[in-house]
C-alpha cells in the first residue's frame, strides 16, 4: 500500500514534469485553431508552423552560430581550466596564493556589477555583432579552474617525478599524464560551460544584433516577442521546440553526465 | 637528450600556465569591476562625453520608485519560490531514496526542465498561462472553476512566474538532497529505530538536519537566481501589470538599453550586487545556526 | 601571442600527444584564426578607386525589398560611386542599435530609419553631419516639404540633420462587416460614438462567461513605444495638433490628456478591449472590430486576409466636443547621414536620388507608406495610384494633419513614464485619470530633473 502511493505520487510528479513538453511537440504540428487543446492528439496535423520557422528566420544558421559559440567556450574553458589549473596545484612560483585568492575572489562578484562595463568594453572593442564578443568573455572560467586544480591535487605526486626525470616539462606532463587521468572533471566541466553558454540569453542580446550572428536562444526569443511570429502560437511553440531538440537528444544519451555536471556546479539553464 | 629550457624550471612554467588568467582577469573581471565604480558616479549615454555627477546616481536610486519596486518584487520571488522549491525537492528526493524501480528514469525526468532553456519553457508556459486559450485556464473552466489571470493582474503575476522558475529548477535541487540524502549515514536511522522514533521524528530529528549544507545550496543558488531574474519577465510580461514582475536585471536593462543610463544602469547592477551579497551572509548565517 | 603559444605548445607535444589533446588544441587554434579571418574581412571595406557608401535601411521585407530596387537602380546608373545595403541589424528597437554603432564607430553612411525622438543624443555626440552646408539643401527641401514642417525638425543648435523622408499616420482601421451586422453605419468619429458602438460589438458568443469579441486591441505590456500607437495619436488629435512640449515645456497634464485616459479606462472597464494577450491577428480573424495603425497595416492585410474579409479606414476617434481637423501621430521615419563617412558629398546625393518623385512612388507602391511630400495627392505623377489605392489615399490625406514627437532627450523616459500610469489607470482602473495624468507630468519633471542636474 505504502508503495503504491509512492509510485502514484512519483507519476503524477513525472507527468507534470514530462507532460508540458510532450504537449509542446504535439502542438507544434497543430494549426492554429486546434492549439489551445489540452490533449495530444487532434484530427489533422500540419507542418505549416515548422515552415513559417523556417522562412522567417535563419534558425539553421544561428544553430550553427549556437554550436560554434558553445563549442569554442567549452574547448576554451577546458584547455585553460586545466593549464591553470594545473599551475595552481602541482607548481610553486611566488603569486600563486594571491592568484588562487583571486579566483575565489571572482566568483563571489555577482555578474549585475560588471555586465554593463563589460557590453561597454565589447562596444570600445568594436566587438559588437561579432564571433568575438560572445566567445572571448567566456574562455576562461574560475570555476572551471578550481575544478581542475581539485582533481589535480588528488593525482599522485610519483607520476610527476616520474616524468620529470624523463625530461618532460610541464606542459608535456599536464597532456600526457594528467589530462588523460581527468576524464571525469573534463566532462563535468565540459558539460557546464557548453550549458550555461547554450542557454544564456542576456549577453548574446547585448553584444549582437545582426540576425546572421545570433544564437539560438536569442534569435528565437526575438522571434517569438517581435513581430515576425505575429503573435501566433504554433510559430513560436515550433521554435522553441526546435531550441530545446538539440540539447535534449544530447540530454537521451549523456543524461547521467549532465546531471551530475549540473548537480555539482549547480547550474540551472 | 635532456632539455634545459625556460620550461623546465618550475617557476617559470608557474608563471607561463597561470598567464592566460592573469590577462582574463586584468581585461574581463578587474577593468570592469574598476570601471563599474567609475560610472557609479557618472552620467553616461556612450556616446557623449562622461560626465561626473558624485553621488547623483544614489541619490536618484533613494528616490527611484521603480529600484524598490524591483527590489520588492524579488523578495515576493523569493518567497513564494525557496519554500516551493525545498518541500517539492524534498518531498520527491525522500521519495526516490526509497527502494523503488526505474529509479533513474524518474530522476531523468524531473531533470528535463533544468537542461531545456529558460527561453523554450517561458514560451511554453506562456501559452499554458495564456488567460483565454492557456491549458491550464481551459482545464480549470472545464472542471467548472474559474479562470486564473495568470499573468495579467498585477497580484498574480510575479508568483505565476515563481511557479514557473519551481518547476524549471526543482529538479536539479532533488537531485542535490538525493545526494545530501545518500550521504546520511545509516546507522542514525538503525540507531533511531532502537529507541522507538516514528517516521516523522526521524525526518526532523536526523534528516532534515543531515541536509544543512544541501539546504544552504539550494537557499543560495535560489537567491542568486531571483535576482538574476530575466528572460521570463523580458518575454512574459515585460515587466507589467504594473511593474509587478520588473525584475531587478530588467529594470538594469530597460536604463541601459532603453533610455541610454549607463551610470545609472551601472549603479543598480551594484547596489542589487551588494544587497545579494548581504542577503546571501544572513541566510548562511540562519540556516547554519539552526 | 595567443597564437604563438599554442602554436609552441602542438609543437612540443608533437611526438608524443594523446590524439583527443593533440585535435582540441587544433581546433583551438583553427577557432582563433577563423574568428580572426572573419573580423579582417570586415574591416576590409576600403577598395581602391570606387567610392563605396554604405546605407542602412529599415530591417521589414517590404523596405528591404524596396532598398534593394532603388540601390540597384542608383549603381547601374552609377559606375564609380557604389552603395551597399544592409538591414539595420534586428534589435528591440533602431535606436539602441544606432547608439552603439555611435559608440563604436561603425555607422553606415546613411541611414533611412531615423527616428526624430532619438536624434537629439546624435547630434549632441557629433554623430550627424549638418545638412545645411549643402548649397542646394534648402532648394530640394523646399521644394519637397512645406515650410513650416521643414522647420519641425530644426535641431536645437539651429541645424537641420534630418531628412523627412516618409510617414505613417496611425488612423482607425475597422472591419466593416462586424460593424455593419452591429447597425453601425458610419465609423465612429467621437469618443462615445466609439464607445456606443463598442457596446454593440463586445460580446460573449460562445456563453461561457467571459467575452471572445471585442471592440479593439492593444498590446499592454508597459513598453513606452507601445504608447505611441495608442494613447499619442489620441492625445495629438485631442488637443487638436499638440504635442508633449510647448516651447520646451512640458504640458502633459492638460484636460485632453486626462480625456484620452478617461476615455481608455472606459475601454478596458467595460470590456471592450480585452486586457489578456491574445494569440494570432484576431482582428483578421474577424474578432475584433478595430485596430489603430500606420498606413503598412493595408499591404499586411491585403497580403494575409481572407477573400470575403472588408475593411475601411476612418481617422482616429476625438473627444465629443472637439471641433476641427483631426490630427494623429504621423510616426515619421527621417533620414541622415553619419559623420564617420568620408564622402559626404556623395552620400547627399544618393539622400536626393531616394528622395525622387519616382523612389517615392516605388515607396508608395511596395511598402504603402506615405512619403513626406507636398502636394502628394494633388500631383499628376501619384494621381494614378491613389485611383487605384483608395484606401492609401485616406492615409495620404491625413499626412498632411500630423505631428511627430518631440526631439527632447528624455523622451523615451517620458513615454515610459505615460505608459506605467496608463497601466495603472486605464488597464487596472486604480487611479482617477485625473491624477494619473497629474503623477505622469511629474514623474516625468523629476526624471527630467535628473538628467539635468
Amino acid at each position: 500500500m505504502k508503495k503504491f502511493v509512492v509510485y502514484l505520487v512519483l507519476i503524477v510528479g513525472g507527468v507534470i514534469f514530462f507532460y508540458p513538453f510532450l504537449w509542446m511537440i504535439m502542438a507544434t504540428f497543430r494549426s492554429e485553431i486546434d492549439i489551445g487543446y489540452p490533449g495530444l492528439f487532434v484530427k489533422s496535423l500540419t507542418l505549416h508552423n515548422y515552415e513559417i520557422v523556417f522562412k522567417r528566420i535563419p534558425i539553421l544558421r544561428a544553430l550553427f552560430n549556437s554550436l560554434f559559440v558553445s563549442l569554442s567556450v567549452t574547448a576554451s574553458v577546458i584547455f585553460f581550466g586545466s593549464v591553470v589549473g594545473y599551475a595552481l596545484s602541482r607548481l610553486k612560483f611566488k603569486i600563486k596564493g594571491l592568484i588562487l585568492g583571486v579566483i575565489l575572489f571572482t566568483m563571489v562578484i555577482p555578474f549585475q556589477i560588471t555586465l554593463i562595463p563589460m557590453y561597454i568594453l565589447m562596444v570600445k572593442f568594436g566587438w559588437v555583432d561579432t564571433y568575438l564578443a560572445l566567445i572571448v568573455p567566456g574562455m576562461i572560467s574560475s570555476f572551471g579552474i578550481l575544478l581542475f586544480r581539485q582533481f589535480f591535487l588528488d593525482i599522485p605526486q610519483d607520476l610527476i617525478d616520474a616524468a620529470r626525470i624523463d625530461g618532460c616539462n610541464d606542459f608535456q606532463i599536464l597532456f600526457k599524464i594528467f589530462l588523460p587521468l581527468s576524464k571525469p572533471v573534463m566532462i563535468t566541466v565540459g558539460i557546464f560551460s557548453f550549458m550555461a553558454t547554450w542557454n544564456d540569453v542576456l549577453w548574446p542580446m547585448l553584444v549582437i544584433r545582426t540576425r546572421e550572428l545570433m544564437t539560438m536562444p536569442q534569435l528565437v526569443t526575438l522571434f517569438s516577442i517581435g513581430g515576425e511570429a505575429e503573435g501566433q502560437l504554433g510559430p513560436q511553440l515550433a521554435a522553441a521546440t526546435l531550441l530545446a531538440l538539440p540539447i535534449v537528444v544530447a540530454y537521451a544519451f549523456f543524461q547521467r553526465y549532465f546531471i551530475e555536471s549540473m548537480a555539482t556546479t549547480g547550474l540551472k539553464g | 637528450m635532456r632539455k634545459t629550457g625556460f620550461l623546465l624550471k618550475e617557476e617559470h612554467s608557474g608563471y607561463l600556465m597561470s598567464l592566460p588568467y592573469v590577462v582574463y582577469f586584468c581585461l574581463f573581471v578587474a577593468f570592469p569591476l574598476i570601471f563599474s565604480f567609475i560610472l557609479v558616479f557618472h552620467r553616461w549615454n556612450i556616446i557623449t562625453p562622461m560626465e561626473f555627477i558624485g553621488l547623483g546616481n544614489f541619490e536618484r536610486l533613494f528616490h527611484d520608485v521603480q529600484f524598490f519596486k524591483a527590489l520588492r518584487n524579488t523578495v515576493i520571488f523569493l518567497l513564494i519560490h525557496i519554500p516551493l522549491q525545498i518541500v517539492v525537492a524534498l518531498l520527491f528526493a525522500t521519495l526516490l531514496s526509497q527502494q523503488i524501480k526505474a529509479k533513474g528514469l524518474f530522476r531523468a525526468i524531473y531533470f528535463m526542465p533544468v537542461i531545456v532553456s529558460g527561453v523554450v519553457v517561458t514560451i511554453l508556459w506562456m501559452q499554458l498561462y495564456n488567460y483565454d486559450a492557456g491549458i491550464l485556464n481551459v482545464l480549470l473552466s472545464k472542471l467548472g472553476l474559474k479562470r486564473v489571470p495568470w499573468l495579467i493582474s498585477p497580484s498574480w503575476a510575479m508568483p505565476s512566474i515563481a511557479i514557473m522558475a519551481t518547476w524549471k529548477n526543482v529538479g536539479l535541487y532533488i537531485v542535490i538532497f538525493l545526494v545530501g540524502l545518500q550521504n546520511i549515514p545509516g546507522y542514525l536511522y538503525e540507531a533511531a529505530e532502537i529507541d522507538g522514533a516514528s517516521g516523522l521524528q526521524k525526518f526532523f530529528y536526523i534528516t532534515l538536519p543531515s541536509l544543512n549544507s544541501a539546504m544552504v545550496l539550494v537557499i543560495i543558488l535560489s537567491t542568486i537566481g531571483g535576482f538574476s531574474l530575466f528572460i521570463e519577465p523580458f518575454v512574459m510580461t515585460g515587466g507589467g501589470p504594473m511593474n509587478s514582475t520588473l525584475s531587478a536585471m530588467l529594470y538594469i536593462y530597460n536604463q541601459a538599453f532603453y533610455f541610454g543610463h549607463m551610470g545609472y544602469a551601472a549603479t543598480l547592477g551594484f547596489s542589487f550586487a551588494m544587497i545579494v551579497f548581504v542577503v546571501i551572509i544572513i541566510q548562511r548565517k540562519i540556516v547554519e545556526r539552526k | 601571442m595567443f597564437i604563438v603559444f599554442l602554436w609552441n605548445l602542438v609543437y612540443n607535444l608533437n611526438p608524443i600527444s594523446d590524439s583527443l589533446i593533440k585535435r582540441t588544441i587544433l581546433f583551438l587554434s583553427v577557432l582563433l584564426f577563423v574568428v580572426g579571418c572573419v573580423r579582417d574581412v570586415g574591416d576590409s571595406t576600403s577598395e581602391v578607386n570606387e567610392v563605396y557608401l554604405t546605407y542602412w535601411c529599415s530591417p521589414n521585407q517590404q523596405e528591404i525589398e524596396l532598398a534593394q530596387k532603388v540601390v540597384e537602380i542608383w549603381n547601374d546608373e552609377h559606375d564609380s560611386v557604389k552603395v551597399r545595403l544592409q538591414p539595420i541589424p534586428a534589435s528591440q528597437s533602431s535606436e539602441e542599435v544606432l547608439l552603439a554603432a555611435i559608440a563604436g564607430g561603425t555607422t553606415p553612411d546613411i541611414c533611412s530609419n531615423m527616428w526624430p525622438g532619438a536624434m537629439s543624443d546624435f547630434i549632441k555626440a557629433g554623430g550627424l553631419v549638418c545638412l545645411d552646408t549643402f548649397p542646394d539643401f534648402y532648394d530640394v527641401m523646399l521644394s519637397r516639404v512645406p515650410d513650416d514642417l521643414l522647420e519641425s525638425f530644426r535641431a536645437e543648435d539651429g541645424h537641420f540633420y534630418q531628412v523627412p523622408w516618409k510617414c505613417n499616420p496611425v488612423m482607425m482601421v475597422y472591419n466593416v462587416k462586424l460593424f455593419k451586422e452591429a447597425g453601425i453605419e458610419k465609423p465612429p468619429a467621437t469618443y462615445s460614438e466609439f464607445l456606443a458602438a463598442a457596446r454593440k460589438i463586445s460580446k460573449d458568443i460562445d456563453g461561457d462567461g467571459k467575452p471572445d469579441r471585442w471592440m479593439g486591441y492593444r498590446d499592454i505590456k508597459p513598453i513606452w513605444w507601445q504608447r505611441l500607437f495608442d494613447f499619442y495619436p489620441f492625445y495629438i488629435a485631442a488637443t487638436g495638433g499638440g504635442t508633449l512640449f510647448k516651447k520646451g515645456k512640458l504640458i502633459l497634464n492638460n484636460p485632453a490628456a486626462v480625456k484620452v485616459f478617461s476615455f481608455f479606462q472606459r475601454l478596458y472597464m467595460e470590456n471592450y478591449f480585452p486586457r489578456s494577450t491574445l494569440q494570432g491577428d484576431q482582428f483578421l480573424a474577424g474578432n475584433i472590430a478595430v485596430q489603430f495603425s500606420g498606413t503598412w497595416i493595408v499591404s499586411y492585410i491585403e497580403r494575409f486576409k481572407r477573400e470575403d474579409f472588408e475593411y475601411d479606414i476612418a481617422p482616429v476617434p476625438v473627444p465629443d466636443d472637439y471641433r476641427g481637423p483631426v490630427y494623429t501621430y504621423g510616426d515619421p521615419k527621417n533620414i541622415s547621414i553619419f559623420s564617420t563617412t568620408h564622402h559626404p558629398g556623395y552620400a547627399w546625393e544618393f539622400v536626393k536620388f531616394l528622395i525622387s518623385k519616382a523612389n517615392d512612388l516605388a515607396l508608395l507602391r511596395k511598402c504603402t507608406q506615405i512619403p513626406v511630400r507636398k502636394d502628394l495627392v494633388t500631383d499628376e505623377y501619384f494621381k494614378e495610384y491613389f485611383k487605384e489605392n483608395p484606401k492609401i489615399r485616406k492615409f495620404a490625406e491625413q499626412a498632411p494633419y500630423t505631428r511627430g514627437v518631440d526631439g527632447v532627450p528624455d523622451l523615451k523616459e517620458i513615454f515610459h513614464i505615460v505608459s506605467l500610469e496608463y497601466e495603472a489607470c486605464c488597464i487596472y482602473g486604480v487611479k482617477e485619470p485625473g491624477k494619473a495624468v497629474q503623477d505622469a507630468e511629474r514623474n516625468a519633471k523629476v526624471v527630467m530633473e535628473w538628467n539635468r542636474q
